[in-house]
């Protein structure tokens, strides 16, 4: 499903401002994958490239069997139809309550109004927070801000689930549910790649665990641990 | 496009607007403010055009006669005014007929030069009064006539007629400049104004990049807005502007009658035609503009 090969990403021009240096990486459907490492290790940047904000100073990235790279500017939207993103920060309008901030996802693609009545509920369900779907985000906790968002990035039903620290800005408890409904997520079909450094959430799942260090992807584990060392 | 984008992208500028009320009230207000002056200059421009047209009609060149010319200079004379390539209307006045003109000018007291109504006691000249196809010609082709045989002197209100066209001339150059400078100005202001809404909505278009919206579908509600920003400007001066021009030209033909104004409804229509579509030209190059370098899709 994501094919990489010998992707640099160089800021700058100078050495000092290498990203990610001759990653090789392939990512089948249906995989749970945790890319993991300190800050500046390249996390953010991979992911980036992925929604084709970026483009590598070297190397393809293949998704759906094209090669983003390549894509025209007018494409690029539809590539990001078939992966959602949830951010450490949320991302959620604060003036709209829960069902518009989901449906605003479906709003901007054209979907009509009666497949977003039927849609929005229904991802809300799924994330468990359809009781709250009247309430504003400020009314919300921080961990249920998080379901919204992932509510929104799923609500189109996209191929790829990506996530940039999720859990970043939630407590432990909070964060393994939150890690528990991308699993959930996972086990129904959706590809997850999660970028994140919370230790004890990829030690408790057992996934696949990429770690990036210094640009570098250092180690390839099916099952993998994230341990002290990094 | 779709009816339901359309209604959409309507209904998010409408939001915007009304959203960033006092700042969308700001820009309505300078909008409105720039098409006055635009608007009021427009009207103030067209009356004096006409006002100076009907004065350029009345300008004519006075050509009198020798007195000793004989018939033939004097059927010469008329030729050649006649074929003066400049020459729109050559009209011949005869002293008797100057001295009828005299008379009824005089009114009352025609009875004064009644004794030099006869042919021999007439003191007035043989004239023709001649009209130049275009009047800012006349100075020139005054000078070129002046030469012919039987003429004795050309009268053309010399030392009037020039300032005239001059001043006619520089009112419509500055005129135009003005025009201009406005219109930049509304483009900049509504540029502006786009500007902090991309700004303020910045959340909401990263959001939008990131669940695939296409550029144009992020772009046309910030396209409408400007669009809807230069309609309601517009508006505004044109009920300003209809209804003190109405009142001026009531005040006008009160008070100083002697100056006709255009009627208010050959001014207004020609007002709402070009200010409407002005401002929301205006409303939709500024925003174009912002959109162009603040939205990055």
């Amino acid at each position: 499903m994501i094919e990489i090969h010998h992707l640099d990403k160089q800021y700058g021009n100078d050495r000092e401002g290498t990203a990610l240096h001759d990653i090789n990486l392939v990512i089948d459907r249906g995989e749970f994958v945790f890319i993991v490492g300190p800050s500046g290790a390249g996390k953010s940047t991979l992911m980036k490239l992925f929604m084709r904000e970026i483009l590598p100073t070297r190397g393809s990235i293949k998704i759906f069997g094209r090669d983003i790279t390549r894509l025209k500017n007018r494409q690029i939207p539809f590539l990001r139809r078939n992966i959602g993103m949830v951010f450490q920060d949320f991302r959620l309008l604060s003036d709209r309550n829960v069902f518009d901030n989901v449906a605003f996802a479906l709003q901007v693609i054209g979907t009509t109004r009666r497949e977003i009545r039927k849609r929005v509920p229904a991802a809300l369900e799924m994330v468990g927070i359809k009781d709250q779907m009247w309430k504003k985000p400020d009314e919300l906790s921080g961990g249920e801000q998080q379901r919204v968002s992932v509510a929104r990035a799923l609500v189109n039903r996209p191929a790829v689930l990506m996530a940039d620290e999720p859990t970043g800005n939630l407590d432990p408890q909070t964060a393994s549910g939150i890690m528990d409904l991308f699993n959930e997520i996972n086990v129904r079909g959706t590809t997850v790649i999660v970028a994140t450094h919370a230790k004890e959430q990829v030690n408790r799942l057992q996934k696949r665990v990429i770690i990036l260090e210094n640009g570098c992807m250092v180690s390839d584990q099916e099952r993998g641990v994230y341990c002290n060392a990094y | 496009m779709h009816i339901r984008s359309l209604l959409y992208f309507f209904g998010e500028a409408l939001k915007s607007i009304l959203r960033n009320g006092w700042m969308s009230l700001a820009s309505i207000a300078v909008v409105a403010i720039t098409l006055l002056i635009l608007g009021s200059f427009m009207v103030l421009n067209r009356n004096v055009n006409e006002i100076t047209r009907h004065i350029k009609e009345d300008v004519q060149i006075v050509l009198y006669v020798q007195e000793e010319a004989t018939a033939a200079v004097q059927m010469e004379l008329q030729q050649q005014l006649i074929a003066h390539p400049e020459m729109q209307e050559v009209r011949f006045v005869s002293k008797s007929e100057a001295m009828e003109r005299l008379m009824d000018r005089l009114g009352d007291r025609a009875h004064l030069v009644e004794y030099y109504m006869n042919e021999e006691s007439n003191p007035l000249r043989n004239s023709y009064e001649l009209r130049t196809r275009i009047p800012e010609d006349i100075p020139q082709v005054a000078r070129e006539i002046e030469r012919y045989p039987g003429v004795d002197y050309v009268d053309y209100g010399s030392g009037v007629v020039e300032p005239l066209f001059q001043f006619t001339g520089v009112v419509r150059w500055v005129g135009l400049l003005f025009m201009g400078g406005l219109a930049v100005t509304a483009v900049f202001l509504i540029s502006h104004t786009i500007r902090l809404t991309v700004y303020i909505r910045r959340k909401e278009i990263m959001i939008m990049k990131y669940v695939g919206a296409t550029e144009w579908f992020i772009r046309w509600p910030f396209i409408f807005e400007g669009l809807i920003l230069g309609f309601v400007g517009a508006l505004i001066p044109i009920f300003i502007i209809q209804y003190s021009y109405q009142t001026s030209v009531l005040w006008m033909q009160e008070n100083i009658y002697f100056i006709s104004m255009l009627p208010p409804e050959a001014v207004m229509q020609e007002l709402v035609t070009l200010l409407i579509p002005l401002g929301m030209i205006l409303g939709v190059v500024g925003s174009g503009i912002s959109v162009r370098r603040f939205l990055k899709v």
